[in-house]
């Protein structure tokens, strides 16, 4: 008896999950793609993977956080459809970056970064700044947007990501040294703004 | 004892709390410490909790702020349409 209870874990039926579901992932996918056409895409290359997959799920998790790790998956393979439409550039600033002193020495790009001007740890229990952070995140550039998300966000090795966006890990490298920087300015001014 | 390479090689690997205790200790002892790649390294460590944090945050951001956002009636009706197709074959 107990067997087959633990076969059948509680599923909600997939006629559901668009109205049950269908806006959280959509808003998920569409922080991460911008896009609402493609966000969408994503939502349904979930769901229907998510069929698909069904008799794999064990009912450890609930079926929303179940769907939504199917959907980073999605979220990664609409990144490297859209990396394949455009061609990541390095300029020449960046090149220079990588060639330089600090970076082959001690993998650093400078000994002296400009310092936070507020304590950022101090708001980690801080809803508001979390909200802030999110759109400061939307305000970055691809390609170091893109690299920011898979690795930072959506949490890729190293190695994935590099396959995924087709760069050297040097590159990467220098992409996340910049989404750091402007992640810093853009953060201070809106946070000083809304908390002074 | 690490040289600088080595920590800012671990910190670009991977998240420094998913390293061993050893391995945190050593890294933390010196960023703290060194001169050259201290204040650069502390900042990419900060840079992490901060996305750990953050993504542990995500949901309760994604579920009330953004509530205006949603899909739209026809997408919803195309969608269950589409799931309704795929559970039958």
């Amino acid at each position: 008896m107990s067997n087959v209870e633990k076969e059948t874990p509680n599923i909600t039926p997939p006629s559901k999950w668009v109205d049950l579901y269908g806006d959280y992932l959509y808003r998920f996918a569409l922080s991460r793609l911008k896009n609402p056409e493609i966000a969408s895409d994503c939502v349904q290359d979930t769901f229907l993977a998510g069929i698909k997959a069904l008799d794999r799920f064990d009912g450890r998790l609930d079926i929303k956080y179940w769907l939504r790790g199917i959907m980073r998956n999605k979220i990664v393979d609409q990144i490297r459809k859209s990396i394949k439409t455009q061609t990541v550039d390095i300029s020449k600033e960046d090149e220079a970056l990588m060639e330089s002193m600090w970076y082959k020495y001690s993998g650093i790009a400078t000994t002296n970064p400009d310092p936070w001007e507020f304590n950022p740890r101090k708001q980690f229990d801080n809803k508001e700044f979390w909200v802030v952070f999110k759109e400061c995140v939307e305000t970055l550039k691809n390609p170091i947007k893109q690299a920011f998300i898979l690795k930072m966000l959506e949490d890729q090795t190293t190695e994935e990501v590099c396959k995924v966006m087709d760069i050297s890990p040097n590159y990467l490298w220098v992409l996340l040294h910049r989404a750091r920087e402007q992640l810093k300015i853009v953060l201070k001014e809106k946070w000083l703004t809304i908390d002074s | 004892m690490l040289t600088c390479k080595q920590v800012s090689n671990s910190l670009n690997k991977k998240d420094y709390k998913d390293l061993s205790f050893v391995q945190r200790i050593l890294l933390k002892f010196h960023v703290r410490c060194c001169l050259f790649c201290g204040k650069y390294n502390k900042q990419v460590m900060e840079t992490q909790d901060m996305c750990r944090h953050f993504r542990e945050n995500e949901d309760s951001i994604i579920e009330s702020a953004d509530s205006e956002i949603s899909l739209n009636e026809d997408k919803k009706e195309l969608l269950k349409e589409k799931i309704a197709q795929s559970m039958d074959c």
